[in-house]
């Protein structure tokens, strides 16, 4: 494969990855651009024959913590999450957005293997280079957030989807 | 081993392992049967999948965006760095500088003086025969007309034999995947009653490289390193040990030397 195509594959990939740590398209193409900036005055540093994929990844990921960090305060002055897109029925709309309210709960450091995971583009130990942490701890981190993903999503969405059971037999 | 008695099954790296599907077939059923009794474990797995599945979900509506011509124009600026670099860490690289050094004595062989000289102009240049024919091999690709014998990627070492029997001469093949090129294919051509090997390669970023080796007759002249360009294409050509070599391909002066170098090496 060519560097431009897989580089081209690669952009497809943070645009995906971006969607779901912004919730914005916008926001999500901003995230990406910002990230090929750096990757461009960073050329330098990528090493030839290693894995393109991770390096990215790093920067998106590098970026967008920073950026949270600069604006703290998104999540903390809109409690209510964007709409994700509609790609489904309703329920599996308000799903979604219970998963990514839930996800908001959590760490970053548990939030960000559960994304990347996801994505289904790669392997645990890729995803580990891509955040820079050890095999061992990204599962640990990966495993502790999915239990407590579920954990928020059981206490939180029990309720609004029985309603939402009801009124779908209602109808 | 399977860990029945966990209590968290996010601390379970088998059952992380079947639910993202990177777990061995072997241990498939293993699990499958583990699930079927642990009910805790079947609604874990169930609910990190649908999870999973929704956020996979997600994240794919971002295909479903146009295409932004912002990251398209970054993307393509991003690409041309990365090629740089890539070649400038295989023109630094401890292959490349072993050639290097291969390139000065190359060089120094016939004096340096010798290196860019006669065969840089423009129309008009006479060429040797050899460098014609390659010349013309890599620009039209294959004069079929003149071909004896041609072979694949997968067959270079019988061909290489062949072709040393044909020739008469000993030839080993190019060694130029050390520069991230891969040989496409080889041929035997005959040129005024004369064989001549022609090896094609390619890289990943779809530049060609044609090689020619072509015997040297004790009447013929023995031609000291040249680099030259013509129409856009570099070319090097010299003789060594009883064979005239030529060297195409569309890039700079060093790198065509360098070329010339890991064929010569």
């Amino acid at each position: 494969m060519s560097l431009k195509t897989e580089l081209h594959t690669h952009v497809g990939s943070l645009r995906r990855y971006a969607l779901v740590l912004t919730r914005d398209p916008v926001a999500a193409d901003d995230l990406v651009q910002e990230t090929l900036l750096k990757a461009i005055a960073k050329s330098d540093t990528f090493q030839p024959g290693s894995n393109l994929r991770p390096w990215l990844f790093r920067i998106l990921h590098n970026t967008h913590v920073s950026e949270l960090r600069r604006a703290k305060t998104r999540t903390d002055a809109s409690p209510d999450l964007p709409d994700p897109v509609a790609r489904d029925c309703q329920h599996t709309q308000l799903e979604l957005k219970q998963v990514l309210g839930a996800l908001d709960q959590l760490p970053e450091a548990q939030r960000m293997p559960i994304i990347l995971i996801a994505l289904r583009e790669m392997s645990y130990a890729e995803a580990a280079r891509c955040l820079d942490v050890p095999l061992g701890t990204f599962m640990s981190r990966l495993g502790r957030g999915r239990e407590a993903l579920r954990r928020i999503v059981q206490g939180v969405g029990a309720g609004k989807l029985t309603i939402l059971k009801r009124k779908e037999g209602d109808a | 081993m399977t860990r029945t008695d966990t209590p968290d099954p996010g601390l379970d790296p088998d059952l992380m392992a079947y639910v993202d599907g990177t777990l061995a077939p072997e241990r498939m059923a293993e699990i499958e049967a583990r699930l079927a009794h642990d009910a805790q474990a079947r609604e874990a797995v169930a609910q990190w999948r649908h999870f999973g599945n929704l956020l996979h979900d997600y994240a794919a509506s971002a295909d479903d965006r146009p295409e932004n011509l912002q990251i398209a124009a970054l993307e393509r600026q991003l690409a041309r760095k990365l090629q740089k670099r890539r070649w400038r860490v295989v023109a630094f690289g401890p292959v490349v500088q072993r050639i290097a050094a291969s390139v000065l004595l190359f060089a120094a062989g016939w004096g340096t003086h010798a290196l860019y000289g006669s065969g840089t102009g423009n129309g008009g240049t006479v060429y040797p025969q050899f460098v014609s024919h390659t010349l013309a091999e890599h620009t039209a690709y294959k004069l079929a007309a003149f071909e004896r014998a041609s072979f694949e990627a997968y067959e270079m070492d019988a061909a290489l034999d062949w072709m040393s029997q044909q020739m008469q001469q000993k030839i080993d093949s190019p060694k130029l995947d050390r520069l991230g090129y891969q040989v496409e294919t080889a041929r035997l051509a005959v040129v005024d009653n004369q064989p001549v090997a022609v090896f094609y390669y390619r890289n990943p970023d779809n530049e060609r490289i044609t090689v020619s080796m072509t015997p040297r007759a004790l009447e013929q002249p023995d031609y000291s390193l040249r680099v030259a360009e013509r129409d856009g294409e570099r070319m090097a050509y010299w003789s060594s040990e009883g064979l005239h070599y030529a060297v195409i391909a569309a890039t700079d002066a060093g790198s065509i030397t360098t070329l010339a170098a890991a064929v010569q090496e």
